[in-house]
């Protein structure tokens, strides 16, 4: 898949810079990415997803393709067919599945309301439950539908393990390092063009050291996504999507803050493009994970190892 | 859409997994200090004998074309060894500088005499080089360095002083970066001089640093005559050669682990205490990605291009990620920093071994130029 993915990344810049409908998306075929071809997807591996979602996150996309695309990849792999309409993802819930039926409700799912299908981690196993008309709407920071779904008794078909809360991080990664990537180019040409104290504030070293720093933390992102995707696409990547998680949270935290710094006031409007990007990242920084959760998982897989084997174990899963 | 770090990931080369196995058999015949302060900043830790066996095994001028004592084998094979000596806090402080940067500058710039002369040593972790660089008026501005070669019948006449020179009282030979013409500015007329450090007219005085360690130097060069075949690369091209010699320095794994042995013995020593976990594990997480960016920017460097600002990076993070890990363990430890236990000596050691980490190679604020300069703002 790989030596399509110059043209399968056109295509999505293109169609993501058009701020497109779900419909549109789903025409294109994108939310399949994962899908083998045999089972009428793209067939794409997740360097594809990182690069596409990648896009995504740069052009602030208003759309829940991420989680459509992992819905789809976990169904297939289960050997069902895909739900007409969009699948949600819930990584949390409340309540149990007794029997086949589920009781209970799943919290912060993305675009809830409108889905026709929620694929749902509930008690470290994953289910396809059907859509929810019982629905309790909320939002994100960048204001994106973040929904709490009621069910009483809706029929829970397991559809296999998966650590769908490691997958929805790798989501957020890859539009993360996409947003960083963006806000960066937003703020190097900001300074580049505003001229204050008779020279472009570009010019000024402090602006320039700080940029270096949020063009550091943007490439920290860039590459810890791309590396979770290389071992997501070789085995098991439990350790890698944590710790690409844990630090693109870092980055956001030292990161957000520079580009707006370096704007000034007009990066704070509403006109302005830079807040589409800036606070969806202070709310992924939240989502699938925040900085604790990530950090007592990594740390619990550390100290496993001891101190000379977790250096034996980072290299035993690069070398895979 | 643009990015300013846009590599593959690293992709592993044949052979990898056997190579590193090599290494930790080496490591267990040939272990390294058992006090975890000597594993700690490793690099600067010189032991000649160890660095002879390093040879000996193999594992000096790696890449090297084997007619000069070298192994050729892969820039990446070397990276593996290079990052299990580093782990493990091997002690290869003595022949570093050869075999990272004097003995490429000589395959790259040297001649066929040079290479015959010098190589064969470096390679068998036996000859050993420091870079003269900084004097006392040139520091981040190197092309302000005032030390001249002055052109005489057959040969050079070296007068001036260097400073903060690493390793020199350990070195065999320096490879200076000399005025070689007299009234010049800045980075022109600048030249490259391999010199043997028992010439006439040399004097290594030791600067011993805030904890006591001798690792720099001044070295003195009084009249020293040395032969036209000392001149290395281009008469005029120095400020070129060294600031090629400089990217290549930047990204390796010495730039994010110095501190390792700490992150190390800290697991060891609290195992599963609750109250370490979510410090290990951002530790952790900050240290696996800074290993994947070092490795893409190496592959770059192998595939013969020339990642300045990726290398930058690298740096710069590596060197803010080891300095904070010493704080950040600080922070969680609930002891007075008295040497009573080897992790409270080695937490001390490296709150004040580590201050050099971001002035070493490049300063920060030096990196952070080389940054926005990729960013076009310079």
């Amino acid at each position: 898949m790989s030596d399509m993915r110059p043209q399968l990344l056109a295509t999505a810049e293109m169609l993501f810079a058009a701020a497109p409908d779900w419909l549109v998306l789903a025409d294109a075929g994108f939310p399949l990415l994962l899908v083998p071809e045999a089972d009428g997807g793209f067939g794409g591996d997740w360097g594809d997803a990182f690069a596409v979602l990648r896009a995504a996150g740069a052009s602030a996309l208003a759309q829940p393709l991420g989680e459509a695309m992992i819905a789809a990849h976990l169904l297939a792999r289960a050997g069902m067919a895909q739900p007409r309409g969009r699948t949600a993802i819930a990584p949390h819930a409340v309540g149990s599945v007794e029997g086949d039926h589920f009781c209970g409700s799943l919290g912060g799912v993305a675009w809830g309301g409108g889905a026709n299908a929620v694929v749902a981690m509930i008690d470290g196993a994953v289910f396809r439950l059907p859509g929810s008309d019982a629905v309790r709407s909320g939002v994100n920071p960048a204001g994106e539908p973040r929904d709490t779904l009621t069910y009483d008794g809706a029929i829970a078909v397991p559809i296999g393990d998966a650590d769908l809360l490691a997958l929805g991080a790798f989501v957020r990664v890859s539009q993360a390092a996409g947003a960083l990537d963006a806000a960066l180019a937003l703020a190097a040409a900001h300074v580049s063009s505003r001229v204050q104290f008779g020279k472009p504030l570009g010019k000024l070293q402090a602006v320039q050291q700080s940029l270096a720093v949020l063009a550091s933390e943007a490439a920290a992102v860039n590459m810890a996504g791309a590396a979770a995707a290389a071992a997501l696409d070789v085995a098991d990547a439990g350790f890698e999507l944590a710790a690409a998680k844990l630090r693109t949270n870092i980055a956001i935290e030292r990161g957000v803050g520079i580009a707006h710094q370096v704007h000034g006031a007009i990066g704070f409007t509403q006109d302005y493009p830079l807040h589409p990007l800036t606070r969806r990242l202070m709310g992924w920084r939240s989502e699938f994970g925040g900085d604790a959760l990530w950090a007592d998982r990594l740390g619990a897989l550390a100290v496993a190892h001891g101190g000379a084997g977790l250096w034996v174990e980072i290299t035993r899963r690069g070398d895979r | 859409m643009t990015a300013a770090f846009a590599l593959p990931p690293y992709a592993p080369p044949p052979g990898a997994e056997a190579l590193r196995a090599e290494v930790r058999a080496f490591l267990v015949a040939n272990p390294p200090p058992a006090d975890p302060v000597r594993r700690a900043n490793c690099w600067a830790v010189a032991d000649r004998d160890f660095s002879a066996r390093l040879a000996d095994a193999g594992f000096v001028g790696m890449i090297w074309p084997r007619r000069y004592g070298g192994h050729e084998r892969g820039p990446m094979e070397r990276y593996i060894v290079l990052e299990e000596l580093l782990a493990a806090g091997a002690p290869v402080g003595a022949h570093w500088i050869a075999d990272r940067q004097t003995g490429p500058l000589l395959l790259r710039y040297g001649t066929e005499a040079q290479r015959q002369k010098y190589l064969p040593g470096m390679a068998a972790g036996r000859l050993f080089a420091c870079i003269g660089l900084s004097e006392p008026g040139a520091g981040s501005d190197l092309a302000s360095v005032r030390s001249r070669a002055e052109k005489v019948p057959g040969g050079w006449r070296i007068n001036g002083q260097k400073l903060w020179t690493s390793g020199a009282h350990n070195a065999h030979a320096m490879l200076a970066l000399l005025r070689s013409e007299a009234g010049s500015e800045r980075g022109a007329g600048l030249s490259q001089f391999l010199i043997d450090l028992d010439t006439p007219g040399v004097s290594v005085r030791p600067v011993i640093d805030l904890v006591g360690n001798h690792d720099f130097n001044e070295v003195f060069f009084d009249d020293v005559m040395v032969g036209d075949d000392a001149l290395v690369g281009g008469q005029g091209n120095g400020w070129a050669q060294v600031t090629a010699e400089l990217a290549l320095e930047r990204s390796g794994p010495e730039r994010y682990l110095s501190s390792h042995a700490l992150l190390a013995l800290l697991i060891d020593v609290v195992g599963d205490d609750r109250r370490f976990r979510n410090v290990i594990g951002r530790l952790t997480a900050e240290m696996w990605t800074l290993r994947q960016m070092s490795m893409a920017t190496a592959a770059k460097l192998a595939g013969g291009e020339d990642p300045v600002v990726e290398a930058a990076i690298v740096k710069d993070l590596g060197n803010d990620f080891e300095q904070r890990l010493p704080l950040a363990v600080q922070a969680v430890l609930d002891a007075d920093l008295d040497g009573s236990t080897d992790l409270t000596r080695l937490v001390a050691y490296l709150l004040q071994v580590s201050p050099s980490f971001s002035l070493r190679g490049g300063t920060r604020e030096i990196l952070r130029g080389i940054i926005a300069r990729g960013l076009g703002l310079r």
